[in-house]
């Protein structure tokens, strides 16, 4: 649906978008997922034409970006980071209005609008003007905005930016409609539980480049992370510590009675439960710590995601 | 503390190197332009030299000769021509105003009766014609003064006298007293008319002055808020999506100059319709003339904001820059100051500014009554000038489109 191949961009001596190759599916959510400054937002003004590429290439839907940009442009909607609405229009004069720009007819986009407005829940305050509106309340007219010539393809530049927990949640039900859908969404924030959310496939950029992509799944066997389990002794003696650790081959962390032990859960568990029964160990409490996103990336760009 | 925040308020304000420029140098401009536009500058190498188109239609002796005394005056500059061709170049505001030697002139003068000589001139610019006339009056009583002079002592002896002998008449004729002569009659039948196709319509040119030149500069300082307007929408991120659109950045940059035509083409309908029902300005005598003009104005002005615009890179940069741009093409164009009191070096640079196109054409329709086709020519320039404009602007937003998001 979505393929860009070896896209450089630079500003200056900065590399902003550096040899990035993207194959994103027909009706994946694909996350874009990086710190600030990390070129997805450059990225994503490629996809959408607004900027050139120095090199490289980006087919939409089949359409080349470069030889016909306005086609292409019609497959695609797009959700900006910064709140892109009139202040002073209301919410259904500026879906009108941004309809237009895509030659909508005027009863398709009518209806459109209304069914646009119930699916992100303003269809109440649909003649309110946007500067009485809640940020929340903006950021889903704002993605509202992006909808409106039912695009096939859906770039979402950061789109819970300061919004309250409640929008959030009720832009991830958007997003999750519009995937059922039908739409291919790709998905750019900061937000690692978003991601794991929302993503079929997640690329983690850093510094333009993108240092991994895949499914969460794949990401976590590409990093040395893994996953670990935490056990809560009842009370566990030095002896009995130093014994532990020569029994097994992991690397263990201790503070107080509790062992953090780096291991396969799904192998390596049942042995050391079983360790502990036969050493008269009492176990009151395991927590198994999955490898997630968050450890992951720090994994893999040194960096923590809000650097 | 006080000085601590005075101390960093001025680092900032210099740290801001064209805010800095703007400050010190607009006022240093409006002064030098200002002081140009009265004459005080330059004022005392350089004489004002007025033209005066002449139209010789007696074509004697006696006119020659008037003609070449009249070349004697400093700063008065004598073009000959036909009596067509200077009526349409001084209704068409070129030249000041044209006098005609008409015929029997000769005839007059050696006969000592009034010569019969007219001023016709631009009827809004009087009070350069005091001037002239002044000038002009002092020269023809001296040059035709002393052949009329003599005839009328003749005259006055030989219908006061008619039964004295030639010597007593002769020495009468010398103690004469010139002055007494002078008293018999004027030696000059001098007439001035304005060439306006119809006196009674005559109007009020300090209201024309007022009406175009303020209108103009307003419109100028309007249209270039609304087009700052672009730079609000690409400081809220809308530029953003409209780019994001399949529509054409030439849209985008046309649209909003659609709407400055819109918006300039009311403001000046406003303004005039105003200046009608307050002042008496007649604006319905001329309509299309008007309206057309009217057209042409606003869209030079509208192509101007854009271009404004496109160069600007942020609203305190726009506005730096407006008010910069805009006071000088006022000043220089006739807005602040009557283009007729400007030194001859001022008149030549205002054909650079919209404002003298606009006011020009309005004094077209309102004081010399030009017809419609004649006032074309001003139409012309300022759609030019739009067009201009316009191209510029477009290469500008283009090549600065990507920076601006």
């Amino acid at each position: 649906m979505i393929q860009a191949t070896n896209l450089n961009k630079s500003f200056g001596t900065l590399k902003a978008v550096n040899q990035v190759n993207l194959n994103i599916k027909e009706g994946e959510i694909f996350g874009l997922l990086g710190p600030n400054g990390a070129g997805k937002s450059t990225t994503i003004n490629l996809i959408s034409s607004l900027l050139k590429a120095d090199s490289g290439s980006i087919s939409l839907n089949g359409i080349d970006l470069n030889t016909h940009p306005i086609l292409a442009k019609n497959s695609i909607g797009i959700v900006p980071q910064e709140i892109s609405l009139y202040d002073n229009f209301s919410a259904y004069d500026n879906l009108l209005f941004f309809g237009k720009l895509y030659k909508v007819d005027k009863t398709t986009l009518k209806q459109r609008i209304d069914e646009i407005l119930i699916l992100i829940g303003l269809e109440n305050r649909k003649n309110d003007l946007i500067k009485t509106y809640s940020g929340g309340m903006k950021r889903r007219i704002n993605i509202a905005a992006a909808l409106l010539h039912k695009p096939k393809i859906l770039l979402m530049d950061e789109p819970t930016v300061g919004v309250d927990p409640q929008s959030r949640n009720r832009i991830f039900e958007v997003v999750e409609t519009l995937n059922k859908q039908g739409l291919t969404i790709i998905y750019t924030t900061h937000y690692m539980e978003e991601v794991e959310r929302l993503c079929n496939r997640i690329a983690i950029m850093d510094t333009g480049k993108i240092i991994a992509q895949g499914t969460l799944k794949e990401l976590q066997e590409q990093s040395k992370t893994t996953e670990k389990v935490a056990l809560t002794f009842s009370a566990i003696s030095k002896e009995q510590f130093v014994a532990f650790k020569k029994a097994f081959a992991f690397e263990i962390q201790q503070i107080e009675n509790t062992l953090s032990i780096n291991c396969n859960i799904n192998k390596d568990l049942s042995t050391i439960l079983a360790y502990c029964t036969t050493n008269n160990i009492e176990v009151n409490d395991i927590k198994v710590l999955k490898a997630n996103l968050e450890a992951i990336f720090l994994d893999l760009t040194n960096k923590q995601l809000r650097d | 503390m006080i000085l601590t925040i005075l101390l960093k308020d001025l680092k900032l304000f210099f740290s801001d190197k064209k805010s800095v420029l703007l400050t010190f140098l607009l006022p240093i401009l409006l002064i030098s332009l200002f002081a140009f536009a009265f004459g005080g500058i330059g004022g005392n190498s350089e004489p004002r030299i007025i033209n005066l188109l002449l139209t010789d239609i007696d074509n004697t002796t006696e006119t020659k000769a008037l003609i070449s005394s009249l070349e004697e005056i400093k700063g008065l500059k004598i073009i000959t021509t036909t009596l067509e061709k200077a009526t349409n170049a001084v209704r068409k505001g070129d030249y000041l105003a044209v006098l005609l030697l008409k015929e029997g002139y000769e005839k007059a003068v050696l006969n000592g009766e009034p010569a019969p000589i007219e001023l016709k001139y631009d009827s809004s610019r009087e009070t350069e014609i005091g001037m002239l006339q002044a000038v002009l009056m002092e020269k023809l009583m001296q040059s035709i003064g002393e052949k009329s002079i003599s005839k009328n002592i003749e005259n006055m002896i030989d219908t006061k006298f008619a039964n004295l002998t030639p010597s007593m008449r002769k020495k009468i004729k010398e103690t004469v007293n010139e002055d007494d002569a002078l008293q018999t009659g004027s030696m000059v039948d001098f007439q001035m008319t304005t060439i306006v196709k119809d006196n009674s319509k005559r109007t009020n040119f300090a209201l024309i002055q007022a009406v175009a030149g303020v209108a103009i500069m307003m419109l100028l300082f309007s249209i270039a808020e609304l087009g700052a307007g672009l730079l609000e929408e690409k400081e809220a991120g809308t530029l953003k999506r409209l780019l994001y659109s399949p529509i054409r950045p030439s849209a985008i940059l046309f649209g909003k100059m659609g709407a400055a035509l819109v918006l300039a083409i009311l403001q000046l309908l406003i303004m005039f319709v105003f200046a009608w029902l307050a002042f008496g300005l007649p604006i319905l005598e001329d309509l299309p003339s008007l309206l057309v003009l009217i057209f042409a104005v606003a869209f030079a002005v509208a192509s101007f904001g854009i271009f404004l615009v496109s160069i600007a890179k942020s609203r305190k940069q726009l506005s730096g820059l407006s008010s910069l741009i805009i006071l000088t093409m006022s000043a220089i164009g006739g807005s602040m100051i009557p283009l007729f009191i400007m030194p001859p070096i001022m008149k030549k640079i205002a054909v650079v500014s919209v404002n003298y196109w606009g006011i020009q054409g309005f004094y077209d329709i309102f004081a010399r009554d030009l017809s419609f086709t004649e006032v074309l020519p001003r139409v012309f320039v300022l759609l030019g000038i739009g067009i201009v404009m316009s191209l510029i602007s477009l290469r500008l937003f283009k090549k600065n489109l990507f920076k601006m998001v």
